[in-house]
Parts: C-alpha cells; structure tokens; sequence
C-alpha cells in the first residue's frame, strides 16, 4: 500500500512538471481560463441574468470546479494512452496511472483554490465554518470523476472516438448544467430533465456552502453521495472486465 | 531432543530442496493477446448485452511453454521477429497477466524490456534518473545516483537537458544505466543492446557478466549471435509458437540460423 502511494506520488510529480514544461505562465493557465470566461460571462449575462445576485460570487463558484471537472476527466480519460511506455515496460499495477491523474488534478484545485479565495472575497463572499464542508463535496466529486474518467477512458483504450466524442460534449454539459445561469429560469417542467445531469447536483452543493453560505440539505447530499457510488462503481466494473486488454491494445 | 533434531534436519533438508528449486518456473504457459474486435456492430453489440458478451478476440501467441531457469543461468533467448519472445519477458516481469498455465519466480526483477523504457522525453536526464528508478523500486541515495550517472557516461550539461533533445544512442545508455545500476536477482533484457556506440556496447557486456558473476539469473532476448555467445550458458529457440530447442548455446544458434 505505502509502495503504492510512493509511486502514485512519482507519477503525480512528474504530471504536474510535465504540465507546466516549457509554458511561459506554467500553473497561471488554470487560473486565466475560469478568469477569461468569468469575464465572458460578465459582459454577456451579467444583464440578462440580472435577478442574480453577486452575478461575478455566482459564476465563480461554479467555474472553479467546472474547470476542475473539465481537466480532470480530459487528462484521466487519456491516462492509459499517455502512460502507453511506461504501462508496457514497468511492472505497476494500471490502475495507479488514472488515480495519479486525478491526484493530480486535486493538487490543481487546491493550489488554485488560494487565489481564487481572494477573489471571491472581492466579490464579498463572507467566511463561514460550513466551508469545511468543501473537503468532504471535493472528495466525493473527485471520485465521481475518477469514476465516470476511468469508464469512458478504458473504453478510450479500445475506441479512441471515446475521448473525441468527450470533448465535444463537453461544452453541451456546461450549458447543461447550472454554472452561468440560475435552474429558477428553467420551466419547472424542463427542471427534472436537468437535474436527471449528476452535474447538478454536485454544483448545488458547492453553491450551497460558497454562495449561498447554508449546509447543504440532508437529502442533497444522499443525492450525491449514491450518485458518487453508482459511478465509481461503474467504472470499477468496467475497469475489471476490460483490464487485461488494455496492455494489448495501447 | 530427538524431535528437535528431526526439525532441524527437516529444515535444512528443505533449504536444500530450495535451493535445487528453479528461480524461474513455467509450467504450460500460453500467452494470448486480446484484440479489440473493433467496429460499430459489435461494440453496439457489447453494450446492448451490456457487456456481457465477450468484446476480445483471443489470439495465441505462445502455447504451451515449460521452462524452468536456475539461480545463475544466463538463458539466451532466440527466434525470428514476433514470435513472442519479448512477450515471455512480459509475462514473467509480471506485466503482462493474460496467460494460461503457472509463472513462479523468485526475486527481483529488474526488467529492460525497451529502449528507454518509462523515459519522458520532456523531463531533462536527471528527472528521469530519479522517476524511473523510483518507479522501480530501486534505492535511491546519493552515491547510487552518482554511479548511474558515471555510467551513463553523460555530461552535466546533457543530464539538465530535456531528454527528447538525446540521441537514440543516449537515451538507451541513460535507461540501461539507470536498469542496472542495482543487482537484481533476475535481470531480463530485452533487445536493447543494438543502439549504442561500440565502447558502450563493450562496457554493457561488460556489465551483465558483473551481474552475471555476483550470481544473477539473466534472460536475454537478442538477435546477435556474438553477444548471445559469449554471456549465455544456455539458449532456447523459439519458432511457431513454441520452444523448438533448448539446451547448448552453440547447438541453438545453429539452429537459428538454419531457419533462415
């Protein structure tokens, strides 16, 4: 277990060198892309949306981890394929590539997160004590994203189309999910088509302890906490009956 | 007293029969490789039975292997190109899991297996010094870095810059270096002699009869006939899947060559 760890902290290394090699702003780029679109979303919503309150507090918060969730499963879902050298020629267990990726991922956020926490105190956001309740949400979001990247980047092993088709949906999942918008514009008819988006969920939470500064619901969090379970458990599934093969086929 | 001397000698008589056991032993081992059976119908097909229907195509690469290698054989390994040799290295290294049949091998292995193996061309010689030995397993220390470094024979200035600038040549002296630089209990190469230069070539034959003499089981994948000669006390051939011929190194080269 602690050989494990020792490895998965290597891999972690060398991701996090290999990210910011040879970049002029090295770890300032995830900063400037939630930044230039909270710029974005500024200028274009900030009007339309008016009846939001702190519009800039509100858009932040869900840029912060939509970034995350944006990088972790591009970078997660391609772990198996990036790793393809090493995979064929050291004896570490596969598992241990998509877990450093995230791991690493979770580093990013939390380094941004500094910054990012003086922003929002600009933008007036009051301490409260329910912002530990942010470890246990990252937490469980990281594993759902571990989850859903291992699924999608195991099948990327054998149909590459996997990570393509991933990035072009991402921008719908964006606009479907409540980040620059507030769900009261939606039709209560339309609402549980997008709260069937385990996205939605996920966000309420942050919402709920960054911007609207209340602990979240009992019944959010079984919410997401099954939603956590049934999607790590997928990809653990798909993980186990795919795995032999992907040594053949990256 | 009697039963204590009986345990006594109970347990050196088992010492021995360990040590008269292989270090490396396979028994009717075949290797498959799993392609993807690629296509829209049958990855259509794979999630509509959701998944529960086979989405591989087994193939065969090596069938029923038995091999059983000694504490100290230097086993040189020949056959034509994709018949599985560097797959049995796989197997054995641990890396490759799909295979029937029984693996037991005692040890350490240290595994070189490609030509810059697990090296990232982006990070400079001295990162990857450090990742990959880490990677693994090795110790790590001062002067242990210093002897990989001597070994490789790279100047500083070389080892601070981005691996990808490296020639071929350097970059197989940097990942043979950082393989071997502690003595494992078995070593498995694997073909990745053929790049360097002629001194460097010299000096890794060198070193793998070091290893050799401080007692450590090699298994050598190489097409040169010379270097399979002058280190391996014994040679399999292995042609169509199976192991043609075992025993004599000059026996099984013949061989070899008599395929061609």
């Amino acid at each position: 277990m602690t050989g494990y760890l020792s490895v998965a902290r290597n891999i972690v290394i060398k991701e996090l060198k290999l990210k910011y090699k040879q970049s002029l702003l090295g770890f300032l780029w995830s900063m400037i892309t939630p930044l230039v679109f909270l710029a974005i979303f500024n200028f274009v919503f900030s009007t339309a949306f008016m009846d939001i309150e702190n519009y800039s507090l509100y858009v932040l918060t869900g840029l912060i981890f939509w970034q995350f969730f944006a990088n972790a499963t591009n970078q997660t879902i391609q772990s198996f394929i990036r790793n393809s050298n090493i995979i064929k020629t050291i004896n570490i267990p596969i598992f241990l590539y998509p877990v450093s990726s995230i791991l690493t991922e979770i580093v990013g956020l939390v380094i941004s997160l500094v910054p990012f926490w003086v922003l929002m105190y600009f933008f007036g956001l009051e301490f409260s004590w329910h912002f530990v309740l942010l470890i246990p949400s990252i937490a469980l979001f990281s594993m759902f994203s571990y989850g859903l990247s291992v699924f999608l980047g195991v099948l990327n092993v054998y149909l590459r189309d996997v990570s393509i088709l991933w990035n072009t949906l991402n921008p719908a999942l964006f606009y479907l999910t409540p980040i620059a918008y507030d769900d009261s514009i939606i039709p209560a008819n339309y609402l549980i088509y997008l709260k069937l988006n385990p996205l939605y969920h996920f966000f309420r939470i942050f919402r709920d302890i960054l911007y609207d500064n209340q602990v979240p619901d009992v019944r959010s969090c079984v919410i997401i906490i099954s939603i956590t379970i049934i999607v790590w458990g997928l990809g653990k599934f798909t993980f186990s009956r795919l795995e032999k093969g992907i040594i053949s086929n990256i | 007293m009697v039963s204590s001397l009986f345990q006594g000698l109970k347990k050196e008589l088992f010492q021995t029969f360990d040590e008269l056991k292989p270090q490396i032993d396979i028994k009717n081992l075949s290797i498959y490789y799993y392609s993807f059976n690629q296509g829209i119908n049958s990855f259509k097909d794979y999630v509509l039975k959701l998944g529960f229907v086979k989405p591989f195509a087994k193939k065969k690469i090596l069938s029923n292997i038995n091999l059983e290698v000694y504490s100290g054989e230097v086993l040189g390994i020949v056959g034509k190109n994709g018949e599985g040799k560097s797959s049995l290295l796989k197997c054995v290294s641990g890396i490759l899991k799909s295979y029937e049949g029984e693996i037991s091998v005692k040890g350490r292995i240290a595994p070189m297996l490609a030509i810059g193996a697990g090296i990232e061309m982006e990070l400079t010689g001295m990162e990857n010094i450090k990742l990959i030995s880490s990677l693994m397993g090795t110790k790590k220390g001062a002067d242990k870095l210093q002897e990989i470094i001597e070994f490789s024979e790279l100047t500083e200035e070389e080892l601070v810059r981005q691996v990808k600038t490296y020639s071929t040549g350097m970059i197989s002296r940097l990942s043979f270096s950082i393989a071997i630089s502690e003595v494992p209990d078995i070593l498995l190469i694997d073909e990745v002699l053929a790049v360097g230069d002629a001194g460097f070539q010299q000096k890794c034959i060198e070193r793998i009869s070091e290893i050799k003499e401080e007692g450590c089981t090699i298994l050598f994948v190489s097409h040169g006939a010379a270097d399979v000669e002058r280190i391996c006390s014994r040679a399999i051939c292995i042609d169509q899947g199976t192991i043609k011929m075992d025993g004599d190194v000059d026996e099984v080269l013949e061989y070899y060559h008599s395929l061609f």
